[in-house]
This record gives C-alpha cells, sequence and structure tokens, in this order.
C-alpha cells in the first residue's frame, strides 16, 4: 500500500467510463439511469457471477462503484499498483475534506474507486448519484422490513387471541384487552406479549 | 452505547462470537453487536468512517489503517490480539500429491522446494490465492515460497480470493493453491480437492495471526468501557482455548449467522483437535490458538515484524515510520486488563522470534508463561532491536 500517487495528471477517456459491480439488478438499472443524466458517463455492468477484478482489468475503467456486500472488493485493493496486467493502478475514492459524504457511502453500502490522479470534481459527481440511489433503496428494504415486521406481529396478537378466547370463553375484544393489560403491567409490547403466549401455547401449558 | 464490533467467517473469530454468545460482554455490562462482513476491505472501511467500532482484523491491515494509509480519517489501535497459527497453504490435488505431506510441518521448506521444482518442470506459472494483499496469509505464503528458493514477485501469480470462495475457485481451476484461515483448507480436502502442505506453524511456529482493533478516537473516550472489553476479549480467549469447550464452541460458530458450516470442520482447527483426530491423519487445518503462549499479548515486535515484511514485499514506501507505527499496538492498555483478572503480563514488550526449538519460559509477572517454539521455516532469526 503506497502513499499518495506520484503523477497527479492522468488521461480519462473524454466520456469517463465507470464499471458498476452491484449484483441488485433493480439497483444497478437505476444507477445506470442516473449517470446517464450526468451526460459524460459511459457504463458498464458487472456481469452477474463475473469477478471485479477481471472486469476492471478487460474494462480498464476511470471509475469503478461497487456494492459493499460483494466478497470480491478485496480483490481491488490489489489494483493500487500498476504492472503489466494492471497499467492505471487505482485507488478508493476519498475525498478527504467531506467526511459526513464518506460515511453516507459507506453506510449506504457503495463504495467507489478511480484510476490514479483522476481529479475529485471528476469523479465526485458520479459517486454522489450512486450514493443517492444507494440510499434510496435501502430506504424502500428497511421500510419493506418494517412493514413485514408489523404485519407479522398483527398476525401473531390475532393467533394469540383465540385460544384466549377459547379458554376464558372471551369475546374477541377482551382478549385483546387481556393482552394489552398485560403488555401494560409488563411494560412489554403487545406483540411480544402475543408471540409469548404462542410460544408456551406450543409447549402444551395454558395461558 | 452499543459497540459495532466485525468480523469474517473464520474460526479465529471464535473469541468474539463466544463473548458475545456466552454473556462475557455482558457480563462486564457493556454492549455490543456484532456484524459478520463479507470482506475484509469492508471491515477497513467502516472501521475507517466510524461504521464499526472495532473487531477482529488482519494485522497488516490493522497497521495499514492505523497509519491512515487507505485515506480514511479514523485512526486505530490493537489494545490485544486474537490468535496465534491458524492459516494453511494449500495446494490443488494435481501438485499436492507429488509434493511430501508431513504431519508435524518439519518438511514445510522440502514442500516448498518440491513445489518450486514441479511447477519449473511442468512449465505453469502456478496462480496462488491469499485473503487480502495486506494479510497475514500473503506474507506467510511468501516468506515459505521464498525459503525454498522461489521468486514470489516473478515465478508466481497472487489473486485475491475471498476465503470462503477460495474452494469454488479451485475446484473451477481458476487458482492452483490458496493460502487461508481455516476451516478452507479442510473444506477443500473433504472435497477432494486439494491438501495442505504447509500449516502456518510450519512455516512459523506460534506465528501471530489475527488482532483485535479499535478506533483510537473511541478508545480515549471510553477507556472503562474498552478495558470490560479486553477483560471480557481475554474470558472468551480463555473459554475457547480449552480442548473440553471446542464441541460447544464450535455448535455455536457453525450457525448460519457466523460461519453457516458443519461443526466437525470447525472443529478441526480448535484446541484439541489432535486429540479428537486419529494420529495417522493428514492435518488440512492449522489449530488456531486463543490464549496459551502469550496469544492474546500485542507483542510490539511483531507489529515490527509485519512492518518489515509489507516493506519488503513493496507494500509500504520509505516513507513509513515503522518506530510510529509499532505504536499502533498498545501492550500497555492489555496489561490493565490482564491484571484485573490476574491473569500474567510479558515483562517486555518486545521479544526475538527463531531462536528456539523446544518449551521455554516467558518472563512475565506475576509468574512466567509457558511458551512452545517459535522456530521459522528457514532457520532465521528476526531481532526487533
Amino acid at each position: 500500500m503506497s502513499g499518495a500517487a506520484k503523477t497527479v495528471h492522468v488521461s480519462l477517456s473524454i466520456n469517463l467510463k465507470v464499471l458498476l459491480a452491484d449484483s441488485n439488478s433493480e439497483r444497478a438499472a437505476a444507477v445506470e439511469n442516473s449517470l446517464s443524466d450526468l451526460g459524460n458517463a459511459l457504463i458498464v455492468r458487472v456481469p452477474p457471477g463475473s469477478s471485479i477484478y477481471d472486469a476492471v482489468i478487460a474494462e480498464a475503467p476511470d471509475v469503478i462503484i461497487v456494492d459493499m456486500a460483494r466478497p470480491d472488493r478485496d480483490a481491488i485493493d490489489d489494483l493500487r499498483r500498476a504492472n503489466a496486467v494492471n497499467p492505471r493502478p487505482i485507488v478508493m475514492f476519498v475525498d478527504g475534506d467531506d467526511r459526513s459524504f464518506m460515511e453516507e457511502a459507506v453506510a449506504a453500502g457503495v463504495c467507489s474507486y478511480n484510476v490514479v490522479g483522476a481529479a475529485l470534481p471528476d469523479v465526485k459527481p458520479m459517486v454522489m448519484a450512486a450514493v443517492a440511489i444507494f440510499r434510496k433503496h435501502q430506504h424502500v428494504a428497511a421500510d419493506l422490513a418494517k412493514a413485514n415486521t408489523s404485519l407479522r406481529e398483527r398476525e401473531a396478537v390475532d393467533q394469540a387471541k383465540a385460544p384466549l378466547m377459547r379458554r376464558h370463553k372471551f369475546g374477541e375484544p377482551e382478549a385483546y384487552r387481556w393482552l394489552r393489560r398485560r403488555a401494560m403491567n409488563e411494560n412489554k409490547r403487545i406483540a411480544a406479549v402475543a408471540a409469548e403466549l404462542l410460544a408456551k401455547n406450543s409447549e402444551g401449558s395454558e395461558p | 452505547m452499543t459497540f459495532q464490533l466485525g468480523l469474517l467467517r473464520l474460526t479465529d473469530s471464535a473469541p468474539l462470537i463466544i463473548a458475545k454468545e456466552l454473556d462475557f460482554f455482558a457480563g462486564e455490562k457493556i454492549e455490543v453487536s456484532l456484524s459478520v462482513e463479507p470482506s475484509w476491505a469492508n471491515m477497513a472501511d467502516k472501521l475507517g468512517y466510524g461504521l464499526l467500532d472495532g473487531g477482529v482484523m488482519l494485522p497488516p491491515l490493522a497497521l495499514a489503517v492505523g497509519m491512515g494509509l487507505r485515506g480514511a480519517p479514523e485512526r486505530l489501535i490493537v489494545p490485544s490480539s486474537v490468535s496465534l497459527n491458524g492459516n494453511a497453504v494449500t495446494l490443488a490435488a494435481p501438485w499436492a500429491d507429488d509434493l511430501p505431506l508431513d504431519r508435524t510441518g518439519a518438511t514445510s521448506i522440502d514442500a516448498a522446494r518440491r513445489f518450486g521444482t514441479l511447477f519449473r518442470r511442468r512449465a505453469k506459472k502456478p496462480t496462488l490465492a491469499v485473503v487480502h494483499t495486506l494479510s497475514t496469509h500473503n506474507l506467510l505464503l511468501r516468506y515459505w515460497l521464498t525459503a525454498g528458493g522461489i521468486d514470489p514477485d516473478r515465478e508466481v501469480e497472487f489473486v485475491v480470493v475471498p476465503p470462503a470462495e477460495t474452494v469454488t475457485a479451485m475446484r473451477e481451476g481458476r487458482i492452483d493453491g490458496f493460502c487461508a484461515g481455516a476451516p478452507w483448507g479442510e473444506v477443500a480436502a473433504r472435497l477432494g480437492l486439494g491438501r495442505t502442505v504447509a500449516t502456518s506453524h510450519a512455516i512459523w511456529n506460534y506465528c501471530p495471526e489475527k488482532v483485535f482493533t479499535i478506533r483510537r478516537d473511541l478508545a480515549q473516550r471510553r477507556p472503562g468501557e474498552l478495558q470490560a472489553m479486553l477483560r471480557a476479549l481475554l474470558r472468551a480467549a480463555l473459554f475457547c482455548d480449552a480442548p473440553e469447550n471446542a464441541e460447544h464452541c464450535a455448535a455455536i460458530l457453525s450457525r448460519e449467522e457466523y460461519l453457516g458450516l458443519p461443526r466437525d470442520i470447525i472443529l478441526t482447527s480448535l484446541p484439541g483437535t489432535t486429540l479428537r483426530r486419529p494420529s495417522t491423519s493428514h492435518a488440512n487445518s492449522d489449530v488456531s490458538v486463543f490464549f496459551a503462549n502469550a496469544a492474546t499479548f500485542p507483542w510490539r515486535s511483531h507489529a515490527l515484524w509485519f512492518l518489515r515484511q509489507m516493506r519488503r514485499w513493496g507494500h509500504l514506501d520509505d516513507t513509513t515510520d515503522s518506530r510510529a507505527a509499532v505504536g499502533i499496538y498498545r501492550p500497555d492498555l492489555y496489561a490493565e486488563a490482564a491484571n484485573a483478572l490476574g491473569l500474567p503480563v510479558p515483562s517486555s514488550d518486545m521479544k526475538t522470534e527463531g531462536e528456539r526449538d523446544h518449551p521455554w519460559l516467558l518472563p512475565a509477572v506475576p509468574s512466567p508463561i509457558p511458551m512452545g517454539p517459535d522456530r521459522f521455516c528457514d532457520g532465521t532469526r528476526f531481532d526487533p532491536k
């Protein structure tokens, strides 16, 4: 891992060539669209199942955008040194003056690399566009997970009401109130009380 | 606060996983959330940008991030080591079948020499995989090749393959061998794809493997919690090192959210494996050491060895200040935690390597620590002075 690059000028392609390695094809399409809007990018996707390393060697991109969930990202760390197969060394994109943006990118699960010597103003808009898409997808995924959880929780509460109604001859509102009271007494969420009750029932004891 | 600690799917993540699952962290009243990362680069970048607070790390990569060579703003320290040994050089069957195999590893240098002769005769430049350029695996593999008269830079093609994918890469014929942590050598052997020709122990007896790293600013701001974390990790290291706990550890490690591998495969790399295995069988995993042999002590001499090897292979340039980088290792923080538990602390931060081929006693307070040999396969001596 050598220090700062000595050459500061590098001949970038007239249209920046961006290699996009994202196994989520829907998100990759969104990133590709967003980058196309910037007007000066030629986007090449790493086909599913092939290695980023091989794609970098074959395509010699100016910028690389990588989904951090990919395990073969470690191979890119090896490309910082120029050699016969890799004449254009690449380094991780770092904007040392904009720490919060860098944190945002890593938190969104995307990281970027650029050919050594590329100017920050040439590269950053690309990275910003990709980070925006990754963030958006992260939010959607989180919302979906939340929706799934609340659906499962509602189901648990509904399921827990049935044995209560049967055993205590409760009506449905009474069964719900029973669960709610117990939740308040135990300082728990209703869904948690319902889940415990269901777990106990499956072990065979009475509520 | 809840500390976010990262790890990879490897046997030597055991102390961290055990500290969490068996409530050693909870017992010290600290909250820890574990994050299983797919790559070492993720560990480095999440640590560098504060998305992880610490974790189990490759020493050369921890040193590089600690020195700021990755461009990230956060600096790291190493207040404890995690394991010794645990890696293996595994060659694909077409190579391994023609090499001498020795359980004790006494002939590991012969295996390297024979490998060189073999690939030169076959006029094939072998492709060998390591898990990261800045890894113990890369440095040990290069050390072993060099000891066998092979020029790693000219005669071998190196590729970086994540540990969990080395076996697939071997099956597809993309690589001729790999140096990776346990239990991946064992996985390759069970599939009949290759065999281990040198364990890391055979390359350097009781060589340092993973370290525990934490963000420097966090260590400064929350010294009490760091000490609690180190005590929990020391208790977990003691637990993981006891052969009678190996089954229990393997069961926890094998869970889908951690290694996601069969427990008997993981068991081959946990302490006490030689007691469980027929003496005639061949070892395809090196056995990790988690506490014995001063395994958890962050030797500054080890940091220096790594830095010298990194420079040797051009991973560091001449501007790096090795003496300052050695300061990333913090035996002082380790000593405080070990003292609190009444565990012995070595009397020096540095030790020579490659001098002893027999068990010896390391001066330590309050009592000396029994140590094993520390030979290098090429018989050289390392003096940190």
